[in-house]
């Protein structure tokens, strides 16, 4: 039985006092996986990645897959795929080997482990670079800029309420009826969540874009499911904060002329906090 | 022109621009400024900033030119924004980090990389438009498949995305790490210290089977 297991018995496990075992459940939510995991127990026992010695990793593994169980927390099942992996690998290691085969496999496998490992590491020190620099909006500011459209004389900007656009999709599907019509059919799946990006891509292009254009392809042909598609993208990008939807109005206050979407102020200004 | 009037020019456009502005752009605003001698004015202009000690420098961002203040004034301006500043998560870094260097690429893919799931993350990086699509892989499932955007760029303050370090520089910089970690026990027995050798992996072999010994009598 580890230590861990003794020290878990003698207090119940959430109780919130700065002791060895609060402290260590701290630590292993600052895992980012089973990799991250190993990664930890390799630099903590100053072992070479390419030279791992599986059969001690695997205990210390499971060890701390212990603590997490007796801490009554989630073991997340790629913590639990790891570690069938290296309890596989040590078994084949630990049984001799029948034939060529038994062994290239066990080899492989191990040398797979390693792979992976030297590659994640590899990713986790650049995750670390990246967050070491300059972040805009963080830690440098670039000026907000002028506004790039001023509204005309005469002419206000109203935001659009939800009958024009219902009107302005009614009349775009007529139009995407009329030329499906004509065209033969092409069965394509259009996601909302590919219109959401298009959308996206659209308004970092310019910041002003018309709704028309964002209804057809860059082809000029349109169709009912790209039209319905890109409509709720839209819609669920307003509710999300991420952009803002125009029209003009006439001097007796009726809207005229095209619905414009404009991308939402301050890039990160909106956005969450964190991801 | 003045050279000093198309420097305030050059000035004036980027202090009234929310975005980077590329050399061309610039170039097609200032008469007679050809792009090279727009880099000769904008170096100019940060040497200039630079002796009077100003709070700004021009950056090259994304293939184009962006006034910015220097990273030293970020507490006071942290003050002066509404939003709280952004923060990006391990697990954002690292996804970033697997997309900027393997693009485009498959969630699977990162994942492979990672060894957890990132449909949350890489959701919310295409959100704050770090990640965008960047269609499918033709091969049954059509998965969708993943880089980074512009944005990314700007966001990071590079130029482009060949400013990011080499994955064989990382490679080498975890090396020495290495090697310094292994060196510095190495240091402390003294008279057996043995310089660190060129080729790593000859000097950790004999190093291991000590602490090998060791881990195994604390983990039992």
């Amino acid at each position: 039985m580890s230590s861990a297991d003794a020290e878990a018995q003698s207090a119940p496990a959430f109780e919130p006092i700065a002791d060895g075992r609060s402290a260590c459940q701290v630590r292993l939510t600052l895992f980012e996986g089973p990799l991250d995991l190993l990664l930890h127990l390799i630099r903590e026992n100053e072992l070479e990645i390419t030279d791992l010695p599986i059969a001690q990793v695997a205990t210390q593994y499971l060890e701390y897959l212990d603590v997490l169980r007796e801490l009554h927390l989630d073991v997340a099942a790629e913590y639990l795929v790891m570690a069938a992996t290296l309890a596989w690998i040590k078994s084949r290691m630990l049984l001799p080997v029948d034939d060529e085969t038994g062994e290239a496999e066990e080899i492989d496998s191990r040398a797979e482990l390693i792979a992976r490992l030297l590659e994640y590491q590899r990713f986790k020190e650049v995750a670390e670079q990246l967050g070491r620099r300059p972040l805009l909006g963080r830690d440098v500011f670039a000026p907000p800029g002028v506004e790039l459209e001023p509204p005309a004389e005469g002419e206000r900007e109203i935001e659009v309420g939800l009958l024009e656009l219902v009107e302005a999709l009614r009349r775009t599907l007529r139009q995407a009826r009329a030329s499906e019509a004509a065209h033969e059919v092409v069965t394509e799946t259009v996601t909302v969540r590919e219109r959401m990006v298009a959308v996206i891509d659209a308004l970092e292009q310019s910041e002003v874009v018309e709704l028309d254009a964002l209804l057809r392809e860059p082809d000029g042909r349109s169709s009912l499911s790209l039209v319905v598609a890109t409509f709720l993208a839209i819609l669920e990008l307003a509710r999300t904060a991420a952009l803002r939807i125009y029209q003009s109005i006439d001097p007796s206050g009726a809207p005229r002329g095209p619905i414009r979407l404009r991308r939402a102020g301050a890039d990160l200004a909106g956005a969450p906090a964190s991801v | 022109m003045e050279p000093t009037e198309r420097r305030r020019i050059i000035e004036a456009l980027l202090l009234a621009s929310s975005e980077p502005l590329t050399a061309q752009r610039i170039a097609r605003i200032v008469p007679e400024l050809s792009v090279r001698e727009l880099g000769v004015e904008i170096d100019a202009l940060n040497a200039e900033y630079e002796s009077t000690v100003r709070a700004f420098r021009i950056e090259e961002i994304g293939g184009g030119y962006q006034l910015r203040t220097l990273p030293e004034l970020a507490p006071w301006l942290a003050e002066l924004q509404p939003a709280p500043p952004l923060r990006l998560s391990r697990p954002a870094l690292e996804t970033l980090a697997i997309v900027a260097y393997k693009q485009p690429l498959t969630r699977a893919e990162i994942e492979q990389v990672r060894g957890v799931d990132v449909g949350a993350v890489l959701r919310s990086l295409l959100e704050r438009r770090l990640v965008r699509i960047a269609g499918h892989r033709e091969v049954p499932g059509r998965p969708i498949l993943y880089a980074t955007t512009r944005r990314f760029l700007e966001v990071f303050g590079l130029a482009e995305l060949a400013d990011l370090p080499t994955l064989r520089e990382i490679e080498e910089l975890l090396r020495e790490r290495a090697a310094e970690a292994v060196e510095e026990p190495a240091a402390l027995a003294a008279a057996l210290a043995v310089a660190a050798p060129a080729e790593d992996d000859v000097g950790f072999d004999d190093d291991e089977p000590d602490d090998d010994a060791d881990s195994f009598a604390r983990g039992h």
